[in-house]
């Protein structure tokens, strides 16, 4: 119930906005058509009446399912996010493979040697991973990969394959080259975000009574970590993560228009250009409603991680 | 009988640095116990008895070390030890029980796996095989329904369930000894007093020598064939208990007996010894008990040595008390 209240206050106001920045009309047709042209548009797209009835008529589409039909290409936005779509998951997931890949490791490290040049050093990468622009990162990277070195391809998706009914850049060869710049860049802030995380979780973990018992039945250091210290730093990472994963979505924009990543970004950025309002309300309420649906996940995932919110459910 | 000592721990001095210089939580401490046998070791909070445990286990963290002394135990020096060496004892031929049963079990872990792993960190051993020596124990230590509680969490037990559990972890591998630090100080006292008997049970049954520390000597005084008293570090005196209980020689330990409320006249206060336990970091040269101490004189200026009075007996005082007994 307070989902749909957020999602309708959420129209709303992307509603009034986008109708205050400027007049869709003036981008769709041709500087020199004549007024009755402009007209013609205007009524065609039903922006000749007063905003309320416009928001009325998008209110009762949404309901049956349908957010309009994009002002540029004339089909309905709904489809085109979805065309969009397994681009833009493509590269969120990968993203939070590579946070996590590099993330956790150097970060359960730098937790168990809290004192050590190693430590120190990768703590320190993670300030700079924090502090980095995405954008001037990506400029530097495509310089220096595609530029310099000539390794990577500058954009694009590059060829797919579909592997398990899922259709991916991430099964061919040449998709991952197009895969690895975007995603490496879309991951550097969630890289240092695992790190600190995983750090931090480690220190305290380490400290506790159950890993001196551990230890005092002769385990050895690697089984500690694996059995002991890991499931216990998950729980928060990985709920932590879930809810990240909106911002992977939401800042793939950034990602996607830089290194041309057709995905969803990249579609709301032109629409945002173009005033096409359907396209940016749709895209905003997708994003709204995936925020929605990744905190029921995170809870889910969360009681199914620790049996102690596991059981106590199980009880109540 | 010195060839029947399973642990023997000489001068053993383990320091923490700190920016205002090191505490000398365990001060050159001598102590035997010889197989099957149960130590006490008493103090008040401070004195050193969990670390001088963790020490006898090489679990002793960075930056703290063992900077003297030797641990024999079996006849092999475990300060020179390899961490890989260490592995091999712990759990395995040496165990360890520690105060609080609510932080001592992986709370996302069952209770299973967190007992069949200390047998397969030892032992070549199936899963299977694992499970059914693991449900022994837990019988042993008188859990009930253990094929159930295998599979619980550690959120699931009680307090003195969850020591239960930890105690039969910790007899698994029938270890040589088992250092108990406190096991039942943060229970109630009828589980306390459950446990204290359950404890003594197996490890005679097992031929298991146990140190148990305890800050109340009630406590000891119920399990232990003897106990040494240790303050700010050091060992003041030890003995058989019964014999310590009577005619202690230390003011320290005649002060830890008043204090016992099982002594308290009815109708009288509890007697605490007045004033508390010195800096570590900044010990006086003497005796450190002296600044409490009302037989106190100018002789304790100078550190006594922990001297025998008889065979089982032992005091650092310079005028000890009860000399006649
Ligand atoms: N890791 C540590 N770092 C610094 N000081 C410590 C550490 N562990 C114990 N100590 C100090 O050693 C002394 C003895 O502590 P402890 O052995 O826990 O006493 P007890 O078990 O007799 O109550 C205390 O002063 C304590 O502050
Ligand atoms: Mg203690």
């Amino acid at each position: 119930m307070q989902s749909v209240v957020v999602l309708f206050v959420m129209s709303l106001i992307v509603f009034s906005m986008i109708n205050l920045v400027g007049d869709p009309v003036d981008m769709l047709v041709n500087p020199e058509s004549l007024p009755d042209e402009i007209e013609r548009v205007r009524r065609d797209f039903g922006l000749d009446q007063p905003v309320y009835i416009q928001y009325w008529k998008f209110l009762t589409g949404a309901l049956s399912g349908d957010l309009g039909n994009s002002f540029v290409f004339g089909r309905p936005a709904l489809t085109l996010m979805a065309e969009r779509f397994p681009a833009t998951l493509e590269l969120a997931v990968s993203a939070l493979i590579i946070a996590v890949m590099i993330g956790l490791p150097l970060g359960v490290y730098a937790g168990l040697r809290p004192d050590g040049l190693g430590a120190r050093f990768i703590m320190g990468l993670s300030v700079l991973g924090i502090s980095i622009p995405t954008f001037w990162l990506g400029l530097m990277m495509i310089i220096l990969f595609s530029v310099i070195l000539g390794w990577l391809p500058v954009s694009g998706r590059g060829e797919t394959a579909v592997f398990l009914g899922i259709e991916s850049s991430m099964f061919t060869l040449d998709g991952l080259k197009h895969l690895a710049m975007p995603a490496t860049n879309l991951a550097l802030f969630k890289i240092a975000m695992v790190m600190r995380l995983a750090r931090a979780g480690t220190t305290e973990v380490m400290a506790q009574d159950f890993i001196r018992f551990a230890r005092a039945k002769g385990l050895s250091s690697r089984r500690i970590v694996r059995a002991h210290l890991m499931p216990n730093i998950l729980i928060p990472i990985v709920t932590v993560l879930g809810i990240e994963f909106g911002t992977l979505i939401a800042f793939a924009t950034v990602t996607e228009s830089i290194f041309a990543w057709p995905g969803l970004g990249k579609l709301v950025i032109d629409a945002i250009v173009n005033l096409d309002r359907p396209i940016v309300v749709a895209y905003l309420l997708f994003v709204v409603a995936l925020f929605l649906v990744l905190n029921l996940v995170v809870d889910i995932i969360y009681a199914v991680l620790d049996p102690r919110v596991r059981l106590q459910g199980d009880e109540g | 009988m010195t060839g029947n000592k399973i642990l023997s721990i000489q001068g053993l001095r383990t320091e923490f640095p700190t920016p205002h210089g090191p505490i000398v939580a365990v001060n050159g401490v001598d102590l035997e116990v010889a197989r099957g046998e149960v130590l006490g070791i008493v103090g008040e909070s401070g004195s050193g008895k969990t670390v001088l445990g963790l020490s006898a286990m090489g679990l002793i963290d960075l930056p703290g070390k063992v900077t003297a002394g030797r641990i024999l135990f079996g006849g092999q020096d475990l300060t020179r030890h390899t961490e890989a060496q260490w592995q091999a004892i712990r759990g395995k031929r040496m165990a360890m029980v520690f105060q609080d049963p609510t932080t001592s079990l992986n709370p996302v872990q069952r209770i299973g796996a967190q007992m069949i792993e200390a047998l397969q960190a030892h032992r070549d051993i199936s899963k299977d095989a694992a499970k059914r020596i693991v449900l022994e124990a837990m019988v042993r230590v008188g859990i009930n329904s253990p094929e159930e509680r295998l599979l619980s969490y550690p959120h699931q037990f009680s307090g003195g369930m969850r020591q239960r559990v930890v105690i039969a972890t910790a007899l698994l591998n029938e270890p040589d000894l088992i250092i108990a630090d406190e096991p039942t100080t943060a229970l109630d006292v009828t589980v306390q007093a459950q446990i204290l008997r359950d404890v003594r049970r197996l490890c005679q049954d097992a031929g298991t020598a146990l140190i148990w520390v305890s800050h109340d000597l009630g406590v000891v005084a119920q399990i232990a064939h003897r106990v040494a008293v240790m303050y700010a570090g050091r060992i003041v005196e030890q003995g058989i208990t019964n014999r310590l209980l009577k005619t202690p020689s230390h003011p320290y330990t005649a002060g830890l007996i008043a204090s016992m409320p099982t002594n308290a006249k009815r109708g009288e206060r509890l007697r605490s010894i007045p004033g508390g336990l010195p800096q570590l970091s900044n010990l006086p040269v003497g005796c450190a008990f002296a600044p409490r101490c009302a037989q106190a004189s100018a002789a304790c200026d100078v550190l006594p040595e922990l001297v025998s009075t008889s065979a089982e007996h032992a005091v650092r005082c310079v005028s000890p008390l009860n000399e006649a007994a």
